[in-house]
Order: structure tokens, then sequence, then C-alpha cells
């Protein structure tokens, strides 16, 4: 195996084929970076570019794009609060805030850092353990589908600062947007109100920028008329991609656990990158000595995000390679280009095509690398587009977000529902009824929604519903997960009132020996 | 002074109550999960009522009327923008959205240099977005009803 992984990496750095995977990773922060595009979209757009390549340079290619797009989605997330793809949701928690200090590149270079770590682990997990983790996915079925989106629903115990009803409210929001179109069983049209559009659904990425974008500009630049975006101008340094590099090197547990949690998430078959991230925010949350900067801007958000959502590019292409289950739309998008060069997933493509392979798998390796050279030096230019003054910025942003929810469906229904999201998200920031529960149950939805209905289908003609639910081992883990997630508040509130009351008891008894 | 928990428990309950009689003609697998979630909203929306009449948020939704006129204004912009472009084509209601779009943000909105500024500007941006998802990545974008 280390042979033929060498033999890849030897592959890889053959001229033609580095210049494909640099086009690669350039062409995927691109598509990553612009909202409305994503990373399946320029997967699929490019395929028919790889057919005159040899599948070696055409497949190291289409890996420089997915890797290369899971950093891009960062870009926007931090600079403008509007995650390119969904997968950077939970980047913007933190990213957005860093930029409003002043310190957009610190946002940006921890996105860049944390996105290779993260697909760094998830590439060793590829290339040594890939069978028996395939297995393993296997083994989730749909009550494990919805668990992991009820574990995913847990962070909005996190996410909801004050009364938690606000936020468990805006998630059931979020789940009853998430049925609008047609159900997954039964196949009902619900919710389209004449609008045969709306049958696929509410487009994840349209709320996205409805929700985080719009209002964010129709407070602060349209509102308020705030001459820029940050309090004060950013101004890139050398020294701090230095000290973002050494401050998240300081965290190894921070960056391992993310990447662990986006690569097991990405092997999940269906379960893609916004799922990775969130839940990965939130136990960086709960296990962090300091709480309270999550949500104020700090590197630490950005790296779980990034780190876990990066790590499920390769952690998605576990099952695909060894079983031919692609465990997200990019995957099967690549599936779909494996198949056009000939070379069927399983045993096959480790064996009769193992150099073509392990060049595609150490080519994922190389992009991560190549993604911090970019995404760090590239830093320089990218902090320094919010500096340019918001009367030139935000027309420009919205008539992006307008072009971007328009080009996903080709749809103009959708410009609208993303303006109606907005107004929306603006009202709401004003009632202090945050938007970001609303958007994970969104984004859970249909999770929490398949797996739950096939479970009950399924438990009624096993005899018990219950015991399918539960009885299971993987879901057993999740039930405990969620519900430790779910009352980590309660007892983090708790630990404080203790140790407060403890350190008041003890300045008394020093009060009185004095 | 506005009580937020009265308005988002209210305006919840509103929104199941249509969502509740849209879909009463569902199949029983269809309907399941609409209906589980119809009933969490409903109990957690009375009880952010209740929050409202006993420990209510009271909060002033507009700082200022300068700000809610530049919102207001703000918003028919982007609606308007958003009418234009499937009866006069996506590139001529682009131009138009940007250059008013800059020159409502501006300081010194109506001086010949500003209105030259914007118009230029538009005039590269949204072309070369324009050509960037119109020729390069083919996505078909509104030509206008009324140049048909």
């Amino acid at each position: 195996m280390f042979d033929a992984a060498l033999s890849g990496l030897i592959h890889v750095f053959q001229i033609d084929n580095f210049l494909s995977l640099c086009g690669g990773v350039f062409m995927g922060i691109v598509f990553g970076a612009l909202p409305g595009l994503t990373a399946t979209m320029g997967l699929a757009l490019l395929i028919p570019f790889t057919f005159t390549m040899t599948p070696a340079a055409g497949l190291i290619m289409l890996a420089g794009i997915y890797v290369g797009a899971m950093y891009g989605d960062a870009i926007p997330a931090v600079l403008i609060n509007t995650p390119g793809t969904p997968a950077a949701i939970a980047t913007t928690f933190d990213g957005f805030p860093l930029t409003q200090k002043g310190m957009a590149q610190h946002g940006l270079v921890a996105a860049a850092v944390a996105s290779s770590f993260g697909s760094l682990v998830a590439n060793v997990v590829l290339t040594t353990a890939a069978p028996p983790l395939a297995e393993a996915s296997l083994k989730f079925g749909p009550p494990e589908y919805f668990w992991l989106g009820i574990f995913g629903l847990t962070i909005i115990a996190t996410l909801s600062s004050g009364f938690i009803v606000k936020g468990l409210l805006g998630g059931a929001v979020g789940l009853i947007l998430s049925t609008v179109g047609m159900s997954p069983l039964g196949g009902d049209v619900r919710l389209t109100f004449g609008y045969p559009e709306l049958q696929a659904g509410i487009e994840l990425i349209v709320a996205l920028i409805g929700f985080f974008c719009l209002p964010e500009i129709l407070t602060s630049i349209v509102g308020k008329r705030q001459e820029s975006y940050t309090s004060q101008k950013v101004i890139p340094k050398l020294s701090v991609i230095w000290e973002v590099i050494a401050s998240l090197f300081k965290r190894p547990l921070l960056m391992l656990r993310s990447s662990v949690i986006g690569t097991v998430i990405g092997f999940a078959p269906g379960a893609g990158g916004n799922i990775a991230s969130m839940v990965s925010y939130n136990e960086a949350v709960r296990w962090d000595k300091h709480p309270e900067e999550f949500g104020k801007g700090t590197i630490k958000g950005v790296a779980a995000s990034e780190a876990a959502n990066s790590a499920m590019a390769p952690g998605s292409l576990i099952p695909l390679l060894t079983l031919g289950i692609p465990g997200s739309p990019p995957a099967a998008v690549i599936l779909g280009a494996l198949m056009l060069h000939g070379m069927r997933p399983g045993v096959e493509l480790f064996s009769v095509h193992a150099s073509v392979t392990y060049a595609f798998i150490m080519s994922l390796l190389v992009a991560a690398f190549l993604v911090t050279i970019i995404g760090c030096f590239g830093s320089f230019v990218y902090a320094r587009i919010i500096n340019i003054p918001a009367r030139y910025l935000a027309p420009a942003i919205v008539f992006m977000t307008v072009l971007g929810s328009y080009a996903i469906r080709n749809n103009i229904l959708d410009v609208w529902i993303m303006l109606l999201f907005g107004v929306i998200g603006y009202v709401s920031n004003k009632l202090r009824f945050h938007p970001a529960p609303i958007v994970l149950g969104l984004i859970l939805g249909p999770f929490v929604e398949e797996g739950l209905v096939q479970s009950i289908l399924a438990g009624k003609a096993g005899g018990s519903v219950f015991l399918y639910m539960t009885a299971r081992p993987i879901s057993g883990v999740l039930i405990a997960m969620s519900v430790m997630s779910a009352l980590w508040p309660i007892f983090a509130k708790w630990r404080e009132k203790r140790r407060s009351r403890k350190a008041a008891s003890d300045r008394n008894m020093e009060d009185s020996h004095a | 002074m506005l009580n937020a928990d009265l308005i988002i428990g209210f305006s919840s309950i509103a929104l199941a109550g249509v969502v509740f009689v849209a879909t009463r003609d569902l199949s029983r697998l269809g309907g399941l999960f609409v209906n589980y979630t119809l009933v969490v909203i409903f109990i957690l929306s009375a009880l952010m009522l209740i929050k409202g009449f006993v420990k209510p948020q009271r909060l002033s939704f507009f700082d200022s009327s300068d700000e809610r006129n530049n919102v207001i204004i703000g918003v028919i912009i982007l609606v308007v923008y958003l009418i234009l472009m499937p009866l006069v084509g996506f590139l001529p209601a682009s131009y138009l959205f940007y250059a008013i779009f800059n020159l409502y943000l501006a300081q010194d909105r109506w001086s010949w240099k500003n209105i030259l500024r914007s118009v230029v500007i538009s005039a590269v941006v949204v072309t070369v977005f324009y050509m960037v998802f119109r020729f390069l990545l083919a996505v078909p974008l509104p030509e206008g009803k009324w140049f048909e």
C-alpha cells in the first residue's frame, strides 16, 4: 500500500498533473467563494474537460476542485457573513465577528490552515483505513440518520443566547420550512402554494444568503450608513500568518477532534459538510475552557468549522472508492467521472487501477498543502476586499447574491425567496430572534424526517418502533451524545455558578483571616 | 417599545396555522413529520406568549426614523430590481440597480462626478459577472420579456 501511495505521489508531481492540480485548486476556491456556485456544480461543469486528459490528470484536477472549494467557501463566510456553500455556515459564527473587529486576515488564515489540517487527517484515514470504515458506514440506517439529525439540532442549545425556547422555536420553524416540496416518503407535494418551482424544496444556499448576508447589509450599510464593513481598516501582515498557525497548533485537540468529526460524518453517506461543521463547532464550544469567546470572533470557532468541513471531503470518498456509495453530492459527481474513465469502485480500483487511484488520493493530500499556501498568502488580497468602501462593495455583494440565487436553478422565484428571507432575517435579528437555528432546522429537517418516517415503518414491520430506534449500537451512542449536548449548557451554567460561589467564599475566608 | 416575545409568539402561531390548514390533505407518511413539528411549534409559541405576558423583552425596532427610511428605500430598490429583471432583462436591470444603489449609498449623491463614477463601475462589475456566468458557466440569465 505504501509503495502504491508513493508511486501515486510521484504521479501527482509530474508537471502536467501538478499543473492540473494547481488549476483545480484555484478553480475550486473560486467556485467555493462565489455564493451560488458549489463544489458539486464546479465538478459537474468541469468533468467534460477531463475527457481529453489522461484519467490520472483528470481525476487530479477534480480532486483539486473539491479540496479548493471546501476552503473557498470560508472566504465570503469570513468577509461578508455569507457562506460560499452550506458547509461553511458555522464559519460565519466567528469568522464575520473577526472581520468586524478588523481581524479578517486572522479568520482567513485560520480557515486555510484548519482546512488543510482537516483534509490531511481525513486523507491519512482514507489511505490507511478505507475498507473497514466503509463497512462501518453501511451500518448507518434510518434510526442513525434520525439521531444524527437530532444531535445536530442540539447545537441550538449552544447557539441560543438567553431564552432557549426562542432558539428551539427557530429550529422548529426551520424544520417546517424544510418540508416545503415533495415529501421523501409518500410523494405528497407540500406547501408549494401553487408554485411548481417549489416542488424541489427551498434551496439551502438561497436561504443562507437571505438569512445571513442581506440582513447584515440592510442593518449596517443601508440602515446605519456605515461607510465600511469593519470598524477599522484591515492591514494584512505576514506576522498574522505565523501568529495564527502557532495559535492553532497550540490546540491540537481542537484541530484533531474537528477533523475526526468531519471524517466520520463524511463517510456516513448523505450527511454533508454542513452537518460536520455544525457538530464540530458545537463540540468546540462545549469542550473549550472559554466558551464565552465563541460567537464573538475567535479563530477557534473558524478552525473547528473549517477543519471539519474540509475533512468531510476525503471522508466522503471512503465509501465511494471502496463500495461505490458516494458520501456527499460532490462525491457522487466524482463517481460519475470514475465511471466515465472506465474505473469501477471496489477492489478493482485498488488493484487494476491502483496507480491512478493512489494518484487521486495523494492529490487530495497535496491539494491540502496548496490550500494552505494559497489561503495564507491569498489572505493578503482577500482581506483587503473588505476595505473597499461600502457604497461600492454592498451593491456588488447584493448583485452577486441575486446572481448566485438565480444561477442555482435558473429560477427567479429563488431570488424572491432570498429577498423574503433577507427581510425576515432583518426583522428577526431586530427582535433578537437569531436566524441561525432556523437555518439549522432547514438543513437537518430532511435527515430527521426521512430517518423518522423510515424508522417508524421499519420498526412497525419488525414489531417495535421504540426498540428499532434505540437498541442499535450507533443509535445508542448518538442518543447519549444528544442528551449530553442538550444538557451541557445547563451543566456549564451550574459549574460556573459553583465556581463563582467558591471564589466568593474563598475571598471571604481570606478577608476574615486578614 | 415593542414586546418582542409577543411578536415572535403570535407570528409563529400564525405560520403554524397557515401550515396546518395547507397540509390537511396529505397522506399519512407525507403528513407525519409536519404534524409532529406543528405540535412542537404550538407548544413553543405558547411558551413564548407566556413569557411575553409575564416577563417581556421590550426593545425598539429602529434606532431612528432615518434608519427606518433608509431600510425601506433599500428594500424598495431591491424589489424594483427583481420586478424589472424578467421584463427588461438581466443586464439592463442590473446596470440600473448597481448604479442607483451605489448612488443611494453615496454621501454627495447627485454630483456629476458621482453619477459618472457609479455608471462606469456599474458597467464594469455587471458586465464582468454577466460574461462569466452567461458565457463561461453557460447560465441562461433572463433576457427580458419586453425585448422578445
